[in-house]
């Protein structure tokens, strides 16, 4: 079954307008309030304007959007100290020392409105933060590119140091979204881990004239333009690539010198401890974990869903199966960097120092 | 009688002078703590981070790019510019108008889509490659995403609209009877040039300049969309210090360096362009 | 300056002429560009191409054929309209904001800085080079420091006197004022310094009033000056990025950041659509003000 968006989209509405209809009339659970999301902006609050707000305008609500990357909106949250400046957010695995570690930016979410927890995996939620999405960390290549240079399919990060590829590799910035994960899984293949990425600085030096993305746009771009012919972005991107028409296949990266293959990369929701509406907050929570809004983004992204029905229902489309990891078991033997570990802010300062012209 | 301006000036001055000192009181005062991480700040001051600044030859480095990278952009926007300026100023056709809508219209276009649009032309098969590798001149693709070339290229299309429109307004207060009576005088068109239109301009090109290069130096979309991760200019390290690592002292430590440059270039420039100035002000 | 007083006496007694005879070397002198005019239009050209060339790829890459994902090339492949029809509401309602901020805060500007600048190149005062400095601080500091510190600054006045300001829009306003008053300070000042006191001094000799004076004499000729600061104010309120970051909030978020945010997730071509729809309306209004005040009135410094 070929999974497209404009049919999700109207079954979202569809779906939207039989509540509306149903439910038009009597005073609902959440009349009269506010909820702030804060999450990124553009097509990825889109489909949450799409599948969710009608849902909770209907319960009498309205849903307001804080536009911003998780980290910006982690700076809004610690610079307001008593108060929250957003009700429910999205967060990233790399910022799990900030929130976790102390508790003093987060409260308890609802777990009983979480009716979709049967679909989630235990290690997915807890009291504290719900699992939201996935991504894949790849190595996304132009096969036609590399079969006219005589290389073979690259493995692993360091098979894109060939001179052949000299500046024709991107990998992303530190301050990217993908910036952590891809920098802690360069610091393990070349022998590292969290607390020592010297051996990561030292492969990414070793990719001469790289460049760095900080917008996954960008390297779709650069595919078609032809200035890249390898990356490391997460499977999505490689996946917008090749509907954009690139040649391009994914590498689920072998972590040489670790069991792992692939990198996972994690985004969490949770709720700032000063909200004033926890309910609406787990309530929008579980809705997240609905198959039709998973399915929309996932479409849309290549970004894997958290709810077990949606991935099967990813896999059966061909192209998903093929450039992401759908399989279970492979996808839990994917590395995921353990932040409590480490000290991103160090690695930022390492990097800055050592990429800098 | 004479009005009291000292008076005009005090609410403005007030208004102005509470908001920089308040808002930088808040951020400034940070700098003189360390960071603990997370954003929290100790409670004892230590000059901690402004040792650390000066004696660490990447933020020292940091520095020099920001105020090298400024000046140039500056000094490529005033020659661009200032002949673009004149023209516009003398020019007695309607066509004046439309260019200098032209103007207007490019600086409402905000950087982040001028950035795109540049980095499609950039691009290995973008326009200006083809034109490049067409003529021969290089045969592999020139980028100038993720060099100082680049980001002294985005800061002058951050700055230039200005400039511009900056440069007509002084141009046109100096009134055109004074250039053709140096050339009636028998003056050439350089020489009337130099001893005429530009002492007469230079106070105003020089409020211009100082304020293209202000702008400059506080940039922070172009540098950090065209530096393409590896220029680090000041105000891309403190954005970087703030919104990833959330240390808001050091963060503060870098802003004080930064403006404390930008306090001192100017009072420097325009104590040199006072000495230098030897036109006086003349109106016919 | 003994050649300059030279040159005002020819133009005003009328000497030229004679004048003329006697140093003209060589054919008439040609308008003053150096390099010809020639020269000087493709030089001028070559900026403009410059400056312009970004603005239209985009415009042209706007007429982007393809599909969602495909990656946006100039020019495009084939050209469809369908993106002008894909525009996000919440771009519509966030370029809304930012036009109306920017001309609120044109407008602020212009109260606070036109005082400054009279104050400062009028005024008697001592250290008249740190007050305009003062004036020009908010240039210097990066906008993003700026940004955050207003935050955080609010943050405290609020904990302070329960008057909370952030995530509203005179927070924001206060914000983009900051930023923009110094523009109209430094263009004003610059009109004022070639200002010539002796026609307000006129005025005053014939009975008129200090704000009359003002109103009527003083405004009328800094007003080119007035309009060039405002405009400046504008604009830099309506591309403002970072400080916008920071002081936006649930249903406030300005255009700029819309897209910033907007590529940085996902790259959503109908943003082109809509810088290109922006750039049109830029043109028509500056069209209007052609037809209707002319802009040369507004831009020109009168008769001279």
């Amino acid at each position: 079954m070929k999974l497209t968006r404009t049919g999700l989209i109207l079954k979202s509405a569809a779906l939207s307008v039989g509540i509306l209809t149903a439910s038009s009339g009597f005073a609902g659970q959440f009349d009269g309030v506010t909820l702030r999301v804060a999450t990124w902006g553009g097509s990825w609050k889109e489909n949450m304007v799409q599948a969710i707000v009608p849902k909770f305008e209907a319960l009498g609500g309205k849903i307001e959007f804080v536009t911003g990357s998780p980290q910006a909106n982690l700076a809004k949250l610690i610079a307001a100290r008593g108060k929250a400046p957003f009700d429910v957010m999205e967060t990233l695995d790399a910022q799990e020392k900030e929130f976790f570690e102390t508790n003093e930016l987060i409260q308890k979410i609802d777990l009983s409105q979480l009716t979709n927890k049967e679909y989630l995996d235990d290690w997915q939620y807890n009291e504290w933060r719900v699992a939201s999405w996935s991504t894949q960390e790849v190595i996304c290549y132009n096969r036609e590119k590399f079969a006219e240079l005589g290389l073979p399919a690259p493995t692993t990060y360091k098979d894109l140091a060939n001179e052949k590829l000299a500046g024709r590799v991107v990998i992303p910035d530190i301050t990217s979204g993908g910036g952590f994960a891809n920098f802690g899984a360069i610091a393990y293949a070349a022998g590292g881990n969290e607390q020592n990425v010297g051996p990561g600085l030292e492969v990414i030096k070793s990719l001469n004239s790289l460049k760095f993305w900080s917008r996954g746009g960008e390297v779709v771009t650069q595919f078609e333009s032809g200035d890249v012919y390898a990356a490391v972005v997460h499977a999505g991107w490689c996946l917008r690539a090749r509907k954009a028409g690139s040649p391009v296949d994914t590498v689920q990266p072998v972590i040489t010198g670790t069991s792992h293959v692939g990198v996972g990369k994690y985004g969490w929701l949770v709720i700032p401890k000063h909200s004033k509406v926890p309910e609406a907050a787990s309530w929008f929570i579980n809705e997240y974990q609905e198959p039709e809004f998973q399915m929309l983004y996932a479409v849309k992204s290549g970004v894997v869903p958290t709810n077990r029905k949606s991935i099967s229902q990813l896999a059966s489309d061909p192209i998903f199966a093929e450039m992401l990891e759908l399989d279970p078991a492979k996808i839990g033997n994917q590395l995921k960097i353990n932040y409590q570990k480490a000290d991103t802010s160090d690695w930022i300062d390492q990097w800055n120092r050592s990429v800098s012209q | 009688m004479k009005t009291r301006w000292e008076y005009v000036l005090l609410p403005s001055f007030l208004i102005v002078g509470l908001l920089i000192v308040a808002s930088q009181y808040v951020f400034l005062k940070g700098s003189f703590f360390k960071d603990l991480g997370l954003g929290r700040i100790s409670d004892t001051a230590t000059m901690v981070n402004y040792l650390r600044f000066f004696t660490d030859s990447f933020y020292l480095n940091t520095l020099w790019i920001t105020v090298k990278t400024s000046g140039l952009a500056a000094l490529f926007t005033l020659t661009l510019g200032f002949p673009v300026a004149y023209l516009i100023a003398r020019m007695r056709s309607q066509w004046s108008m439309i260019l200098l809508a032209g103007i207007v219209v490019a600086t409402f276009v905000t950087i982040v889509i001028k950035v795109f649009g540049l980095i499609i032309i950039f691009s290995a098969d973008g326009l200006f490659n083809q034109a490049l590798m067409g003529l021969g001149i290089v045969d592999t693709p020139y980028t100038i995403i993720g060099n100082q070339t680049g980001v002294v290229v985005g800061l002058m299309h951050f700055t230039l609209g200005f400039g511009v429109l900056l440069l007509y307004s002084v141009i046109q207060t100096i009134p055109r009877s004074l250039e053709d009576a140096a050339q009636i005088h028998g003056a050439s068109r350089w020489r009337m040039h130099l001893r005429v239109l530009f002492p007469l301009s230079l106070p105003g090109v020089t409020v211009g300049v100082l304020m293209i290069f202000n702008m400059c130096m506080g940039a922070f979309t172009s540098a950090a969309l065209l530096g393409g991760g590896r220029v680090f200019t000041l105000p891309v390290l403190i954005q970087r210090t703030v919104m990833m690592e959330i240390k808001y002292s050091m963060a503060g430590t870098l802003a004080a360096v930064l403006l404390v440059t930008v306090l001192l270039i100017n009072l420097l420039s325009i104590y040199l362009i006072r000495r230098l100035r030897s036109a006086r002000l003349v109106i016919a | 300056m003994s050649s300059n007083a030279q040159f005002s006496e020819a133009a005003n007694t009328g000497s030229l002429a004679r004048i003329a005879q006697k140093r003209r070397k060589g054919p008439p002198p040609k308008r003053g560009y150096p390099w010809g005019k020639l020269g000087h239009y493709i030089y001028c050209a070559l900026s403009y191409i410059f400056l312009l060339s970004p603005m239209i790829v985009v415009i042209g890459a706007s007429f982007h054929g393809g599909e969602y994902y495909t990656a946006i090339k100039f020019p495009p492949d084939d050209p469809s309209l369908q993106w002008y029809t894909k525009i996000p509401t919440t771009q519509f309602k966030a370029l809304a904001l930012s036009f109306g901020l920017a001309s609120l805060a044109a407008l602020g500007a212009c109260i606070i800085g036109i005082p400054a600048a009279l104050g400062i190149v009028r005024g008697k005062l001592p250290g008249r080079s740190v007050i305009s400095s003062v004036f020009r601080a908010p240039l210097q500091i990066p906008a993003i420091v700026t940004g955050i510190a207003f935050l955080q600054l609010y943050y405290l006045f609020g904990d302070a006197t329960g008057l909370y300001f952030q995530g509203t829009f005179i927070g924001l306003y206060i914000g983009h004022l900051f930023v923009a008053t110094p523009y109209v300070v430094g263009t004003v000042t610059a009109i004022l310094q070639r200002f010539d006191v002796r026609l307000e001094e006129a005025a005053f000799s014939l009975g008129a009033t200090r704000w009359r004076t003002f109103r009527r004499v003083t405004l009328p000729v800094i007003m080119p000056g007035v309009y060039a600061g405002a405009l400046y104010s504008f604009m830099v309120s309506f591309a403002d990025v970072p400080i916008s970051i920071f002081l936006t909030a649930p249903g406030f978020v300005t255009y700029p950041v819309e897209l910033f945010y907007g590529m940085e997730n996902d790259f959503d071509p109908s943003i082109l659509a809509s810088s290109s729809l922006v750039i049109f309306f830029c043109l028509l209004v500056l069209l209007g003000m052609q037809k209707l005040v002319g802009l040369d009135n507004l831009l020109r410094s009168g008769s001279r």
